[in-house]
This record gives structure tokens, sequence and C-alpha cells, in this order.
């Protein structure tokens, strides 16, 4: 208790509030929810730390300055007044000075904003004419998730044939798409965007700025569900896109059961049985990789991709179609399938000096995309660590979606479940008891204490599956 | 969610030995780490430092503490710790108010003299407490090469010739014993008796050389053993676990890079890979033939049994790979690190490493106290004078 309140008048308090403020990526609202919930300020900067950006600098010194003006105030009524009262009243705004810091920041960097939003807009008002006049065929992927997977796979496929620019990381709001336009050469024939969508409108913004030819829609679930209340307000976000392109083509994730419903006449449906005419024949997926055959009347072509997991044939296949369409012949997207590999934190194994293997998936925080990747430990033979703090942001649905994952683990017969204490793996266990799971269940206070233990539980031949980051603002 | 009351377990490391640093690195990876990481255990760490102090502090049971380069005059800063043997292990830190804690089990992560030598087993067997590892007789013979020689050799073991003798030995009649060493087929390896790590072991070739070697292993202890180098060699190494009914880890063979498995090779050079002792040099399992390896299993386990270990041991094995025959090196009672990389490589984790350790710690201590250690007798009265 005492160390909670004394956390506040410590010097490193201002970094904090400058670190929760970054890891909102600015967002006040959130902010705000998240500086309710703390108590030890000491304590916010856990899993990561503040990145010292330009941004973060300027904030930082901001904060500070008005601390010190706070605190110079109190002072200042102390000096002015010398009666009882003043003191009093100095008294309360130096104590209260850390609350008054954290809105007060808020406030300033309000102010930023209204500085910064025109000069965005201009940045924006750039990329978008100099994108209207390139010639490329543009590709938009939109969905609550898997769109960073879907987005390389494409690339991987499409760059055998043509020259393919996608940005880079996970830029997909506005600011960050106009940044990348400003690297292209000119000479590129396809463009790939990422369509990240946070509120209502988001996709409908980023289709005027990118005008796509072709739509890609990786799925719709409960992702961010905390900010768009309702899955159909998630649909009709995700589906901005198909609005703005009309009869253009777009694929859809049939694997997906919201995508699926929301599809319309003309949209070319994708998943692991095929897309279009395309038929998928012998699917087979093990630790090495995924191979299949995609077949339209007598044309075949097999395919093998590192990507782990029965789940990666729709998106694959989606790329082997929309490569097709743009003339790329049976070879080069043979060559494009092979080169698709496990991306960074998804889904990507690696093999310790021990011999055990490692599977992290910690990018992948979705409902749809944590049951493909329980359906495809389910095939291993080996035992299998299955390590999740839960997932973030599920709103009203957390409840449902952590015991179908229990539910799931128990199915699977997964050998042991290391849960990580908080607000939602308690819901994993009990769908766990649901599924009347006969594994071990491991509880650890914290991801870091359970990554710690985690090469003394383990011997050659284990499977480690890291499900999930959770980052500081949920802890 | 469990909530079981934790037993407490004290892990003993240091210690005036010339393997102090080594025991630090096993205390930690695996023994602490891993028992942290049951979830069952509250961990009490005891270090003892090279002149022998005794220190305790939660903040040692993080590897970190002892990686700081002032570790040792902030430890002396600290208050000694002090023992009680009353009916059980008990710590007692001082400082106001002082905190006793009482061990459940102790797990001794010692390497060589005061530690591996059976010392340290004595005083926990007198302290009547569950104590990880070999007891004080296994240990005492592991420690001595030549005693260990001498009787596992007494059941038809079969070990390299070999001579020892002791520092007054060799100072008073060095001409005597130089002829007998001459006898043994050369080269020849020289070895302190006591000393684990390969510290000070030298393979010689001529007198000369002899007589150097000698010297320098007197250095480190009172006595010596020369044997005879195993032509074409394979050394391998065999962990074993168990009281009575025994598991093995599985044989593995040290890669040398220089002449010999020496101290670099087993622990710094092997740690700068991250996993604390040799791994990135060994072949496991060692690519040797299936006989060889059936053989080196049951040898391995004679020699466990023959010593009389429990909990756990490694038995090195030296072999003349053209004349397919093994011969017995040596015993460790604490193998580096518990020799975790091994057992992991056969399907025993850290954690169920050292809780099957701690079982059989605790199954030895119930079948001791099952044992009758004193009886009635009227033997004092008689005592009253003359003859008994």
């Amino acid at each position: 208790m005492i160390t909670n309140i004394l956390s506040r008048y410590r010097p490193r308090y201002v970094r904090s509030l400058v670190y929760m403020l970054q890891a909102s990526e600015y967002k006040i609202g959130d902010y705000f929810a998240w500086l309710r919930r703390v108590k030890d300020f000491g304590a916010v900067e856990k899993r990561k730390q503040l990145t010292k950006s330009p941004k973060a600098l300027f904030v930082l010194g901001l904060g500070w300055l008005l601390w010190l003006a706070i605190i110079a105030c109190g002072v200042l009524v102390v000096f002015t007044t010398f009666t009882m009262y003043g003191y009093a009243l100095g008294a309360i705004i130096v104590l209260a000075s850390p609350f008054l810091l954290a809105y007060g920041i808020a406030a300033l960097l309000l102010g930023v904003h209204l500085v910064q939003k025109p000069i965005g807009a201009a940045v924006i008002s750039r990329a978008r004419r100099s994108l209207a006049r390139h010639t490329a065929v543009k590709i938009a992927v939109a969905g609550s998730f898997g769109k960073t997977s879907m987005r390389e796979i494409i690339k991987a496929v499409l760059s055998e044939g043509k020259r393919v620019a996608a940005p880079p990381h996970s830029y997909n709001t506005p600011l960050g798409i106009s940044a990348f336009v400003k690297t292209l050469k000119g000479d590129e024939e396809v463009l790939l965007f990422e369509l990240g969508e946070y509120y209502p409108g988001d996709v409908r913004t980023l289709c005027n700025l990118v005008k796509p030819d072709i739509g890609v829609i990786t799925g719709v679930n409960e992702a961010h569900l905390q900010k768009f209340k309702t899955l159909e307000s998630t649909a009709r976000t995700v589906f901005e896109l198909a609005d703005f392109l009309g009869e253009k083509p777009v694929y859809v994730n049939g694997e997906s059961e919201l995508a699926r419903k929301n599809a319309r006449a003309g949209h070319i449906v994708y998943d692991k049985n095929g897309a279009g005419e395309w038929i998928v024949e012998s699917p087979h997926t093990e630790l090495s990789g995924t191979t299949f055959t995609l077949a339209k009347g007598s044309e075949k072509m097999s395919l093998k991709s590192s990507l782990l997991g029965l789940h990666q044939v729709g998106p694959l296949v989606a790329a082997a179609v929309i490569a097709k369409g743009m003339g790329l012949s049976s070879e080069q997207i043979k060559t494009g399938i092979a080169r698709t590999k496990p991306f960074d934190h998804r889904l990507e194994p690696k093999t310790d000096e021990s011999g055990v293997i490692t599977l992290n998936d910690s990018y992948n925080g979705n409902p749809d995309g944590v049951g493909a990747v329980i359906a495809f430990l389910a095939s291993l033979k080996s035992r299998r660590f299955y390590v999740t703090p839960g997932l973030v942001e599920m709103g009203a649905r957390a409840e449902a979606v952590h015991r179908e994952i229990g539910r799931e683990l128990a199915a699977a017969e997964i050998e042991k479940v290391v849960l990580i204490k908080n607000s939602v793996t308690p819901f994993i266990e009990q769908g766990l008891k649901d599924g009347q799971y006969r594994g071990e269940v491991l509880w650890f206070d914290d991801a870091l204490a359970a990554f710690a233990a985690l090469p003394h539980m383990t011997v050659k031949g284990d499977i480690v599956l890291l499900q999930n980051d959770w980052p500081d603002q949920y802890a | 969610m469990h909530n079981n009351k934790k037993k407490t377990i004290a892990v003993i490391f240091g210690g005036r030995s010339a393997e102090h640093d080594v025991s630090i690195i096993t205390a930690h990876v695996p023994i602490i780490q891993s028992l942290l990481a049951t979830g069952q255990f509250e961990v009490v760490p005891i270090y003892i430092a090279k002149d022998g102090s005794w220190y305790s502090e939660d903040a040692m049971n993080d590897i970190a503490y002892f990686k700081q380069p002032d570790f040792e005059e902030r430890t002396r800063r600290n208050k000694k710790l002090q023992l009680s043997f009353d009916n059980g292990f008990k710590i007692i830190r001082p400082g106001f108010p002082s905190k006793t804690i009482s061990a459940d089990i102790v797990f001794p992560s010692m390497h060589g003299t005061f530690g591996e030598d059976g010392s340290l087993s004595g005083l926990l067997r007198m302290a009547n407490v569950p104590f990880v590892g070999c007891g004080l007789f296994a240990s005492a013979v592991a420690m001595d090469k030549a005693l260990t020689k001498q009787v596992v050799a007494a059941e038809g073991i079969p070990v390299v010739p070999y001579v020892w003798f002791t520092r007054n030995d060799w100072e008073r009649n060095k001409s005597e014993w130089k002829e007998k060493i001459e006898k043994l087929q050369w080269p020849l390896f020289v070895k302190p008796v006591h000393l684990g790590s390969s510290i000070a072991i030298t393979k010689v070739t001529d007198a000369t050389a002899l007589e150097n070697a000698v010297e320098v292993a007197l250095h480190y202890d009172d006595k010596v053993l020369v044997e005879e180098s195993v032509e074409n060699l394979v050394e391998v190494t065999l962990p074993i676990m168990g009281n009575d009914d025994l598991q093995l880890a599985a044989t593995e063979r040290p890669l040398n890079k220089t002449e010999f498995f020496d101290f670099n090779d087993k622990y710094l050079l092997g740690g700068k890979k991250g996993s604390g002792v040799n791994s990135a040099y060994s072949e496991i399992p060692a690519n040797i033939p299936p006989k060889l390896a059936h053989e080196v299993e049951e040898l391995g386990k004679k020699v466990y049994k023959t010593l009389g270990c429990s909990g756990i041991a490694r038995i090195d094995f030296l072999i003349d790979g053209a004349r397919e025959r093994i011969f017995v090196n040596e015993v460790n009672t604490l193998p580096g690190s518990l020799y975790h990389h091994n057992w992991k490589k056969v399907g025993v984790s850290n954690i169920e490493l050292v809780s099957k350790l701690v079982a059989l710690a605790e199954e030895r201590f119930a079948n001791e106290q099952k044992l009758t250690r004193t009886f009635k007798s009227d033997i004092l009265n008689k005592a009253s004078g003359g003859k008994l």
C-alpha cells in the first residue's frame, strides 16, 4: 500500500506515465483506462521498456516541466500568502502533483495532437496523390487477424514474377502507409497494403488513401472487441474494404465464420479446401511444413510451404490464385509458395541445443488463430507444452473465448498447460475442467517466471508452444 | 491453483575447494532454478565462502549475486550463519530478531574437498536430516581415485595398472617409487587422488617430466596416483541415478580439444555456450559399438553398487578403442550441474531430475530411520570396577 502510494513520488514516475502513453499508442482513452488500474507505478514497465523515440523524449521533457511547474505553483502559494490556509493549499498542491501530472500530461498531449494533425493530414494527402499516380496493382488486406501473415505470403508468391513492395512491420495506419509511400521508386508492379482497424471507419479511410484494386479479407473475430463493442461492428468495419471495391475481386477467408457469413455474391471464398474453381487435394502438415496439391481441371500444382498447420492452406491457396490471375506461371507459384516461411513470432519453430522445439506464436492473439494452432498441436506426436497468458481485448466474450480454448486444449490432449495468473486464465482452467482434461496445469505468477522455468521442465523432443504475449497495459 | 505447504530445502554450495566456483554453477543451474520452478519448495541458499564461513540470504538464490564483481566483499559484510543440529538441520540467520529456518531436506551441491568427499554428508548424517546424493562412505571412497580403484578391482572390475604413494612416501624413498613406476607401461598419467575437474593432472612420457608432474600433484594433494595411459583412447562417462533401482542416463563421450579433458574443457569453454557444462564438446549418446555400450552400462551399475552410491553419481570409463577393452577410471558423486544436459537427452527434465533426487533422499532417510541404532544394556552398571 505504502509502496504503491510512494511509487507516484519517485522520479521514475514521469517516465512510467510516458511509457503508458507510448504503449497505448498515445490514445488518451486507453491511457486513462490503464491509469485507473495501476497501483504500483514502479512496476508498469515490466515486459517492455520505454522506446526513446523523439516523440517520447519530447513528452518526457514536457512531463518534467509540467511536474516542476505544479510543484513551483505549490511553493509559490506558500511564499505569497504565508498564512495557514496558504501552507495547507501549497502542501495539497505539492502532494497532489503526481495526480495533476497524470491528467495534465494527457491534456498537453492533446495540444500536441492538435498541432500534429494538420501536418499529418498534409503528409497523408501527399501520399494519396502519389499513390493515385502510381500504376502498380494495389492489393489491400483487411481483417481482425492474420493480415501480416497474408501480406507476407502474397508478397513471397508474387515476387517470383512481379516487382512487389509492401510497408515493413505492421505499418497499417494512414501515417505509417504514407511514410512507406515516400520510399517507393515508382517502378513497382504490385503494392501490398495491410489495413489496420481499431475503430469503425478506419478501413474506409485507408481505402480512400490506397484505392485498392484487389481485396483480401482474412477474417472477423473478437480481436479489438473491447473497442468495437459488437462483432457486427467489427464485421462492418472490416467489410468496408468490400464496400469500397464493389465489383472488383475480393477474396474472403471461408474458415472465419463471421467473414464467410458476410461474404457477398461475386466474392471468392478461400479455405483449406480451395478457392473458386481451384480444389485442394491431399493436404498434410508436420513440423517441417505443409504440403498440398492445388488442382483445377487437368492443371495441378504440387505445393510445399514451411508454414505450419492446415490453417495456412487457405491463405496459401488465395495467394496462388491471385498470382495465377496476375499471370504468374505454375512454376513461379510453386517457387513462391516454397519461399513462404514462418514469420517472426508466428508459429515460428526453433530447436535449442537440448533438442526442445519451441513454436513461438506470441504474436498470435486471436481465438481463430489459437484454435488453428491447437489443431496443429493435436496432430503432433511429441509431449506438448502450451504456454499462454490468455488473450487480451476480448471484452464481454472473454469468458466464452477462454473456456473454449480450455476445451480445445483438453480435446487435443495437450500434456502440459502452462498458465500465467491473470484475470482470464482461470477461464481456460475452467474450460479444461469442462473438457475433462487429464494433463497437468502449471501456474506461474508472470510470463517471465514461466519462461525461466521452461528450460527446466522440458526434455529432448518436447514441443513448447508460446501462445500470445500479454502487454503491460493489460497486466 | 495449488497452495500446498511447501517443503523447505537447503542447498549448500561453494566451499573450501578448488571447485568452489563450479559448485556455485551446479547449485543454480539446474538445482535452485529447477527447485524454484516446481513451485513446491522454499529454497534456502547456503553459501560456504572460500575461507569456510557460512552465509545465507535470499538474494543468493539468483546466480546473478555471484556474478557481481564485489560479491565476495559484499558477502563478508554479512553476518555469518549459525547452525543447529538439535533434532534436525536448522540454520539461524543472525539479525534482530534472528530467524531460524528448519530444513526439511538438504541438497548438497559441493564439489571436491569438504563437500563431495563425505565431510558434508557426515555432518548431515549427524544432524539426522534427509540429504540428496551419496552418503559418507561412497563419497569418501569415490573422492580418493586410488582407493576407488582398490575397491572396484577387488570386485573384479577392470582398472588400468597403477601405483599410488603419499607425500611422505615420495620424499623418503623417491627412488623406490620411481622404480615401481618404471615397471608401468609408459606414457603415464600423474594425478592428485582427491581433486576433481582434472585439476593438476599431467600426462608424462619421460622420467624428468614425471618428477615435475609429481611435484605439481603434491602441491595440491598429499597422495598421488600414477597410472598407465590407455592407447586408442575413447573416454566415456555414464550418469546414474537411484538407490536400489537404478536409472541410467546416456553414455556420453566428451570430445576433447586437447590431449585430455581438462578443467577448461569441462567448465570454462563449455560455459561459454551457456549450458554450464560441456555439452558443446560431447557426443550423446557416445558413438561406440552396442556391445561396448552395453558393457559400459553393466559395469557402471556394478561400480555404483560396489561403492554403495545412492541418489546420483557419474562413472567415468577409459576404452581402448582398438582392443575394445573397458576400464573404470573414477567415480564422481556429484556430477557437475548434475549432467542435466545428458538427462534431458534421455527424457528427464531438470525438474524431474531434482524432484526425483529429493524423493530418493527421502526414501533413503526413511529406510535408515527403520534401523535400530541403540539398545538398552546394563553394561554401565557392570562398569563399576574390574574387567568388563
